[in-house]
């Protein structure tokens, strides 16, 4: 499904990402982990079309993405962002949110899938006219889940999706994140440096370290503390000692 | 004898609903110990580390039976009286240092502005206590770092200015608020171990508030959880698995392992809960 071969991207003439290629089958949820500066949510704005100076081949479904996103690779594949206290307009209500995308796709029925999408995401429907700021973290990252799906994409790009919230929600949405794949056959690529949460919800992950790609392990192997790099196993290491 | 002794702690804030009560009661005491606080957020615990550092401006209201530092009633203390106090003898590192340190001062000269506040020393004395406290948090180039503003650092060299301008003037009491939390997780070891550090080497009392209980469970010695606005457990950092409350153990259950098997995560009910306590 996603399909990227020698990807580099460069900020101002610096190479951030360096020769990254790796695969993403359709209903999988991969997983690139990381520090700061690795790289790992620089491959996703690649992906997204926010990170203008990219070379390589990034390909969607078989098809190699032009320097422009058009509306059709819009409705395969959207984003999720980190902090859900950002990502929403403040001054826009959830109804208003969600109906943009349908508005801009000129789709129909735009009440009934409103609706739908509430239900799905698991938002009672008497939120539907409330502003972001009436909304609890976890209720605002489920709108933010619930504003990429209303395309009914394939591909979720996920980055940190939980890092912002309590521990207690962030159980709450990763169920959720894993009951949609289920339902909805969705395939992720997900950016986060927290590796429990890779165990939990992927199949398999890319470990990245100065924007080059040092492996890519089965979760299976992840599970058993079993990467192969130096550097996965001391990320794994890490892990364990911050508990 | 105990650091801090406190007893019926409350903190209210009048809304347009009436008054709403944040910290509800809390007891405890300190002594040259380290003591964990977690909660989610809005369980107050920020909030009692800042009604303890007499951070809790009007129109919050902070009441206690008892509310005590070194035997100093902290109740009713004069701004004067405290500010003597704070920086000096109890200090509070915050969560950010992006938005914690002053972006127009050079590191060093605000890292000095404590001293010069509560001790007078020629200027030159001065400037080697602050290299001295760099070089206590592990700075390599302290020369360096001195002359630079808080935009040239990292968030990790950050923080540890942020601990270096807290430990300079040796206070007895530490209260660090999600010390790590605006951290990268591969500089967090770093910070923590510092910090603990500082805490054995100078016999400080630490107060470590954060929502991470494995962190808390890792560097404490003793950990109170809370929720909404109470204590709902205290035990010994080490028997954190073996807790008893519900909401402890949902806590503990709904965070994703490295080995995770479970296709899906516990959820708190926080109605049962809310009926418990």
């Amino acid at each position: 499904m996603i399909d990227i071969q020698n990807l580099t991207v460069t900020y101002g003439g610096t190479p951030v990402v360096q020769g990254v290629s790796f695969q993403v089958g359709a209903g999988e949820s991969f997983a690139l982990v990381g520090e700061s500066g690795s790289g790992k949510s620089t491959i996703l704005k690649a992906i997204a079309g926010q990170a203008p100076h990219w070379t390589g081949v990034i390909a969607i479904g078989g098809q190699p993405l032009q320097r422009r996103r058009d509306a059709a690779f819009l409705r395969r594949v959207q984003m999720v962002f980190q902090d859900p206290y950002g990502s929403l307009h403040p001054r826009r209500t959830v109804d208003d949110t969600l109906s943009e995308p349908l508005v801009i796709h000129r789709l129909k029925d735009r009440d009934a899938r409103v609706l739908a999408m509430l239900d799905a995401v698991g938002l009672s429907r008497r939120f539907r006219f409330r502003l972001p700021h009436q909304l609890s973290g976890g209720q605002r990252q489920r709108v933010a889940i619930a504003r990429a799906l209303m395309l009914e994409p394939e591909v979720l790009l996920l980055d940190e999706p939980t890092s912002a919230l309590d521990v207690s929600v962030q159980a709450e949405i990763l169920n959720l994140l894993a009951d949609l794949r289920a339902e909805r056959k969705l395939t992720y690529l997900m950016v986060t440096h927290d590796l429990p949460i890779v165990s939990f919800l992927c199949d398999r992950l890319g470990v990245l370290r100065l924007g080059r790609l040092e492996e890519t392990a089965e979760a299976a192997s992840l599970r058993r503390a079993q990467l192969s790099s130096a550097y996965g196993q001391e990320l794994v290491a890490r892990s364990g000692a911050e508990g | 004898m105990s650091l801090l002794n406190v007893e019926n702690l409350r903190v209210r804030f009048p809304t347009d609903h009436g008054e709403v009560e944040v910290v509800k009661g809390l007891s405890f005491s300190l002594g040259r110990e380290r003591l964990g606080i977690v909660g989610e957020s809005g369980s107050g615990k920020s909030m009692t580390g800042r009604a303890l550092m007499g951070l809790i401006n009007r129109p919050g209201k902070v009441s206690a039976d008892r509310l005590e530092f070194d035997g100093i009633d902290l109740r009713n203390l004069p701004e004067r009286a405290f500010r003597r106090l704070r920086g000096a003898r109890m200090s509070m590192v915050m969560q950010d240092p992006k938005f914690s340190l002053n972006p127009v001062i050079r590191i060093g000269e605000q890292i000095g502005e404590a001293l010069q506040f509560h001790r007078r020393m020629p200027a030159r004395a001065r400037r080697q206590a602050v290299l001295d406290v760099l070089e206590a948090v592990r700075i390599n180039d302290p020369e360096r770092v001195y002359r630079l503003y808080p935009h040239e650092v990292s968030g990790g060299m950050g923080q540890r200015v942020m601990i270096a301008m807290m430990v300079v003037l040796e206070p007895d009491l530490m209260i660090a608020d999600e010390p790590t939390s605006a951290l990268d997780v591969s500089v967090r070891a770093t910070v923590l171990e510092i910090l603990d550090d500082l805490v054995r080497r100078r016999g400080m009392g630490l107060l470590l508030i954060s929502h991470d209980l494995d962190m808390v469970a890792r560097w404490c010695d003793r950990i109170l959880v809370m929720y909404a606005g109470r204590v709902v457990e205290e035990c010994a950092a080490g028997k954190l698995h073996e807790a008893t409350h519900p909401y402890t153990r949902g806590l503990l259950a709904s965070v994703p392992r490295l080995n995770e098997t479970r296709h899906r995560l516990p959820v708190l009910d926080r109605a049962m809960i809310g009926a418990g306590t």
